[in-house]
């Protein structure tokens, strides 16, 4: 059940597509500062808006890779900091069960990517999304991976 | 809730001169729920509306064709480069949709008698040859109009027509004429569908009492003149800060492409020039203008976004980023935008007529050598200095003033937005300059203060 | 609760935003792009879509188009969700089917110098919110009554004030303080500036009136315990530390005026190691009298410094990156007022930031007494020392270019104005966030920067940033009026974006009542078997209840698998292209 970490010929123009749901009050704000603040970073993830990144349910994350996104990126407010007191806790419970599933789908598990970033934290919101795609990157199309 | 006051009388000017005015009311003393607004930029809409919220009917009188004030004329704002257009529209479509606003535009205010509680105010609303009740703001009378003249809005660097909205956000969205500049061929008057156009139209008196009264004025900036040695009137190319803004908005009189004044070209070196007009003994304006460092850090952004390789220092004395992210944005503009600061302030502007190029000469005072720059454009950012009809308006209204031209209030910490006339407020930049957040934070206040009154009774 | 689902009409709207977007993205292509894509029958721009001409449009379109859904493809959500909201509403929509993309703030800003990504990017996302409007579903307009009382968190200057006007206006406040005493730091403060009067004279008379008012409610040696409820319906408990008791108050609104802390600079200068080099608060609340005293001996100060941007204004560093406002006028003020005390006093600072009226005025009055200005560069601090139980200060002075040295008998550092020690614990009772300086978070930073975005809660004074006992009051004046904007009103919208239990789909298994956050799930006994049911009012949206449910029992409204999983397949698997299309 090891993870395949495709070097097989990614297509000339590929480009990694990338999934990245947000919470509303920490993350996509967030993300909304990198705008103002002008930070550049690459274009490569579309943002999906949750009111919580505890409304995010596994399969969110499943399908999207199902469908053909080469990474998943979740990002929500600091654990103790959740606008809904305790919902990115209830997120986090379920992450690991959730790695372990795509693990034993045969994908490998650092095509997603769970990270805090409050709404002042822009660069480091605009850095989850640079390094996530250079990883996805290394890692080539999910195509190849799927079992 | 309160019912809403209405106008008592609304008549024209010309056709009644007799003032015999109110007569004293019979009864016990009877409070108007009403207010008046005297200033329709963000300080005087934040007041209008936390008013009208609390279900006070609220006069909201401006001067110009629109509200909006000065934010209406910037292109972003400090310190997170929001575009100023962006916010402000919502908010002017609040303050003209309020069911307790009573929006009189291009309206002056004539009159003010009576006492907190009680005040009568008389305002004349000027004509605008067109009727605010049917015009739809088309534009195409405009398109007609064979006249052109330079548009107040954009600082005189774009023209508008003889018939005009000063911007597209123009709120009401009401056609204006300027009848200084109307030929009178009336081909706006043919070409306007919805018969809105009335070149008959005569100035109107309206009357109304209200209970409390806000001054929200707001600033004019300092005329840059006054500083010869800068050049600024002579020189093209050194322009003031508000003339910048309209340079680099989207809206403006170049579509956004920040250009030299004199030849077109994009300029490769930009130099902004701080606190002239502000912390000067010599002319009168003594104080700081608060705005000044963080509208210059923020314009040298700008240009740094519109070409990263543009050159661009700042001249300047102290760098006050004093409030809510500014240091921060400060921090931004010299690491990341890579915006060069040289403290001192400048001597003299040339112009190298061979090149075409400005010559600033200013003393680096950090090594304390005097050194001369050269420049393709330098912006002058003027200090605030209150408009020029605040003493009028101040005199109407019976308020004091401080000496340099403010209101002044009754205590900056037991009244800091009363002034020393009981039942009227200010806010903005009235009684000092302020930024936009503090100004729209004084207009709460104010409308805090006055709806007291309006509740009470009149008790100040 | 939903009516029957129509077939789809979306009409799409993207906005130029003058060169905000239209700079970078080819939004003459994002509106080609969208004309294709399943029930999209109108696409278009405008030069900026908030604009009245702009909101007129959208209402046009609607009208002409019988348009059912609204896409809009412009700024944030966060900033123009309600306007747009109210505008498909005016033309008769539920507010509901409207849904924005933003293509500013997440494109055309942060992709800046790759216009061809960037429009990628924006077609991607157009696609995305199109498939979920086709989703989208009315759901009804709720509003709830408001208590007419507020809760004021804070009995300093600025939660005495707002309290205060509160209840002139006719309101009751209730004013929580944690201390034995109201006043908070200003009652400490002897250098007020710009006026003459010591802390005391300011805030006696405000407590004695608070203390009198039959309107306030005045609850000292007290803190919030609990905080539960939303917008015009908060209940509060109120533990008071000496009796024990607490108390449960409903109150309609909140005033958060927390304060703030002064910074003890451990680490700076040697401030801790030697007992005559002290804080600008600690200088503040020394007794005054007629000679100014050394804390080490007792003997009269003869030469006194002070160094600015003490734990202010440094990069990088987290919750000192900001400027403390304050100090550079209460250190002009403090100095004018002492030189006539001293022999000899120094200034050591960066920038002079004496912005506010009659600041600029303390400034020219210190240095005409020949208070000693010195700058210091940023980069090259002062170094103080401890030398047989002398300070000796050494530092490079910008504008003269010299090193220089320095032997106070009493230093003071203006140290930073930092958030209070327990602000987290604040900021999550009351669901506030907060920005990089500490402090909270306003609603907007420049138009509306004393609500939040907890609907309901207002900031005022130093809780929302530094800044100076005066800009407090007039902070503290505007939030009253904020609340008392709701409690006239009398009643307030409220989301009607709650989570639903489908009884018939709903297995008992009791994962959601202990997975919301909120106890706003509980079993409804008077089924066979008990299902769950949610109880709408204590609903906040979070859709934790609709994650966990293992039956997919539970919908959120507005946020349904169907609305979120559609976007996904939009974007990697788009029907209107025949093949996959990806590598």
């Amino acid at each position: 059940m090891s993870t395949t970490t495709a070097e097989s010929s990614p297509a000339v123009n590929w480009e990694p597509r990338i999934i990245a749901y947000c919470c509303n009050w920490c993350s996509y704000a967030g993300a909304d500062l990198a705008g103002t603040s002008r930070i550049q970073y690459p274009p490569n993830a579309r943002i999906l808006r949750v009111n919580c990144t505890g409304r995010i349910d596994p399969e969110f994350i499943l399908v999207a890779l199902e469908m053909g996104a080469d990474g998943v990126l979740v990002s929500g407010c600091h654990p103790g900091d959740c606008h809904y007191t305790s919902g990115n806790l209830k997120l986090r419970a379920r992450w690991a069960l959730m790695q372990k599933t795509i693990e034993q789908a045969g994908v490998d598990p650092r095509r997603v990517r769970l990270q805090w970033a409050s709404a002042s934290e822009a660069q480091i919101f605009a850095d989850g999304v640079k390094e996530l795609t250079e990883q996805v990157r290394k890692l080539g199309p999910i195509r190849s991976e799927w079992k | 809730m309160p019912a809403a006051a209405k106008p008592q009388s609304s008549r024209k000017v010309a056709a009644r001169s007799s003032r015999t005015a109110a007569k004293p009311k019979p009864a016990a003393k009877q409070v108007a729920q009403a207010a008046l607004v005297v200033g329709g930029g963000v300080a005087g809409m934040q007041a209008s509306l936390d008013l009208a919220n609390q279900g006070f009917k609220v006069y909201l009188v401006e001067k110009s064709p629109s509200i909006g004030g000065r934010m209406a004329m910037l292109d972003k704002t400090f310190p997170t480069l929001d575009c100023s257009a962006c916010i402000l529209t919502p908010r002017l479509s609040e303050v003209a949709r309020h069911p307790n606003i009573k929006l009189l535009t291009y309206t002056d205010l004539e009159g003010v008698i009576g006492k907190v509680g009680n005040f009568k105010v008389r305002v004349i609303k000027r004509a605008r040859y067109v009727k605010e009740e049917l015009c739809a703001g088309c534009g195409a009378c405009a398109k007609e109009c064979p006249v052109e003249v330079p548009n107040e809005f954009d600082q005189g660097l774009g023209f508008r027509k003889a018939i005009y909205v000063g911007f597209p956000q123009s709120t009401p969205s009401t056609y204006t004429i300027d009848m200084e500049s109307c030929i009178k061929c009336k081909r706006c008057e043919r070409a306007c569908e919805r018969k809105a156009i009335d070149l008959e139209m005569e100035d109107e008196r309206v009357e109304f009492d209200v209970g409390a009264i806000i001054i929200a004025t707001g600033y004019r900036l300092f005329d840059v003149r006054r500083y010869y040695r800068l050049g600024y009137g002579r020189l093209p190319d050194v322009i003031n800060a508000m003339e910048y803004e309209r340079l680099i908005n989207a809206a403006g009189p170049t579509q956004g492409h920040l250009i030299r004044l004199s030849d077109g070209k994009t300029p490769q070196s930009i130099g902004f020039v701080q606190c002239v007009g502000a912390r000067d003994v010599n002319k009168g304006v003594p104080y700081c203008s608060r705005v000044c460092c963080m509208y210059g850090i923020k314009n040298a952004v700008m240009a740094k976004e519109h070409n990263p390789s543009t050159d661009v220092t700042i001249y300047y004395a102290d760098i006050r980023a004093f409030g809510k992210g500014f240091e921060e944005f400060y921090e931004m503009a010299r690491t990341r935008f890579g915006v060069k600061f040289l403290r001192g302030r400048a001597a003299e502007i040339i112009e190298d007529v061979r090149t075409g190029k400005l010559h600033l000469r200013a003393e680096d005072t950090e090594t304390a050598q005097p050194q001369e720059f050269e420049h393709d454009m330098v912006v002058i950012c003027p200090g605030i200095q209150p408009p020029d009809d605040l003493d009028k308006i101040a005199e109407k209204l019976g308020v004091a003033m401080s000496n340099d031209g403010y209101v002044d209030v009754v205590h900056r910490y037991f009244g800091p937005v009363d002034t020393k006339m009981p039942g009227i407020f200010v806010c903005g930049c009235a009684d000092g300059p302020k930024d936009i957040p503090d100004s729209v934070t004084a207009g709460s206040a104010a409308a805090m203060k006055a709806s007291i009154i309006l509740a009470k009774g009149g008790a100040a | 609760m939903m009516t029957e689902k129509a077939e789809p009409r979306i009409g799409v709207f993207v906005c130029h935003c003058g060169h905000n977007i239209a700079g970078v993205v080819d939004v003459a292509k994002v509106v080609e792009s969208a004309k294709s894509l399943p029930h999209v029958v109108l696409s278009t721009d405008h030069m900026f879509m908030c604009s009245d001409a702009g909101q007129q449009l959208i209402k046009d379109r609607i009208k002409e188009q019988k348009l059912n859904r609204v896409v809009v493809a412009s700024c944030s959500p966060r900033m123009h969700e309600p306007t747009f909201r109210r505008v498909v509403e005016d033309a008769g929509l539920n507010r509901y089917l409207f849904d924005q993309v933003n293509i500013r703030e997440h494109v055309s800003w942060c992709h800046m110098r790759q216009p061809k990504e960037a429009t990628d990017k924006a077609i991607d996302l157009v696609r995305m919110s199109v498939a979920r409007a086709a989703e989208l579903e009315s759901l009804p307009i709720k509003s709830v009554s408001v208590t007419p009382r507020t809760l004021v968190v804070g009995g300093g200057i600025a939660g005495l004030r707002a309290s205060l006007d509160i209840a002139d206006r006719g309101f009751e406040a209730v004013l929580v303080e944690r201390m034995p005493e109201l006043g908070g730091h200003v009652r400490k403060w002897t250098h007020l500036f710009p006026a003459d009067e010591s802390g005391e004279q300011i805030i006696a008379p405000l407590v004695r009136q608070a203390e009198h008012h039959k309107l306030v409610r005045v609850m000292k040696d007290s803190e919030v315990v609990e905080f539960g409820g939303y917008i015009g319906n908060f209940t509060a408990k109120i533990k008071n530390h000496k009796t024990g008791m607490v108390k449960e108050v409903d109150v309609g609104t909140v005033i958060v005026a927390t304060g703030f802390e002064p910074f003890r600079p451990f680490g700076y200068y040697e401030y801790g190691q030697h007992p005559d080099i002290i804080t600008l608060a600690e200088l503040q609340e020394m007794t005054p009298r007629a000679d100014l005293i050394r804390p080490s001996d007792g003997k009269k100060v003869k030469k006194l410094a002070f160094i600015g941007c003490v734990g202010s204004r440094e990069a990088g560093k987290l919750g000192h990156e900001h400027c403390s406002r304050h100090c550079c006028s209460a250190v002009a003020k403090a100095a004018a007022d002492l030189r006539d005390r001293v022999d000899e006093v120094v200034i050591m600072y960066q920038d002079i930031r004496t912005y506010g009226r009659g600041h600029e005025e303390l400034h020219r009055l210190a240095r005409s007494k020949l208070v000693i200005y010195s700058k210091f560069p940023k980069e090259k601090k002062p170094v103080v020392q401890i030398a047989n139980g002398r300070i000796r200060i050494t530092w490079y002075d910008v504008l003269s270019g010299d090193n220089l040295e320095y032997e106070p008998d009493l230093l003071v550092l203006a140290s930073a104005m930092i958030p209070p020690a327990d602000v987290a614990e604040t900021s999550k009772m009351f669901s506030l966030t907060r920005s990089a300086d500490g402090f909270f978070n306003p609603e907007h930073i420049k138009l509306a920067p004393l609500t939040t975005h907890t609907a309901g809660v207002m900031i005022a004074g130093a809780a929302q940033a530094a800044k100076n006992a005066s800009e407090s009051v007039v902070d503290a004046s505007g939030a009253a009026a904020k609340a008392v904007g709701l409690m006239a009103r009398g009643n307030v919208e409220i989301e009607s974006t709650v989570s639903h239990v489908i009884p018939e789909l709903c297995s008992s298994c009791h994962t959601c009542v202990t997975a919301c956050p909120y106890g706003a799930i509980a079993m409804d006994t008077k089924k066979s078997p008990p299902v769950a049911l949610v109880t709408e009012a204590k609903c906040k949206g979070c859709g934790t209840c609709a994650a966990s449910c293992p039956s997919s029992a539970i919908i959120m409204y507005h946020s349904t698998d169907e609305q979120i999983l559609t976007m996904v397949e939009a974007y990697l698997c788009p029907s209107t292209q025949t093949t996959g299309g990806v590598a």
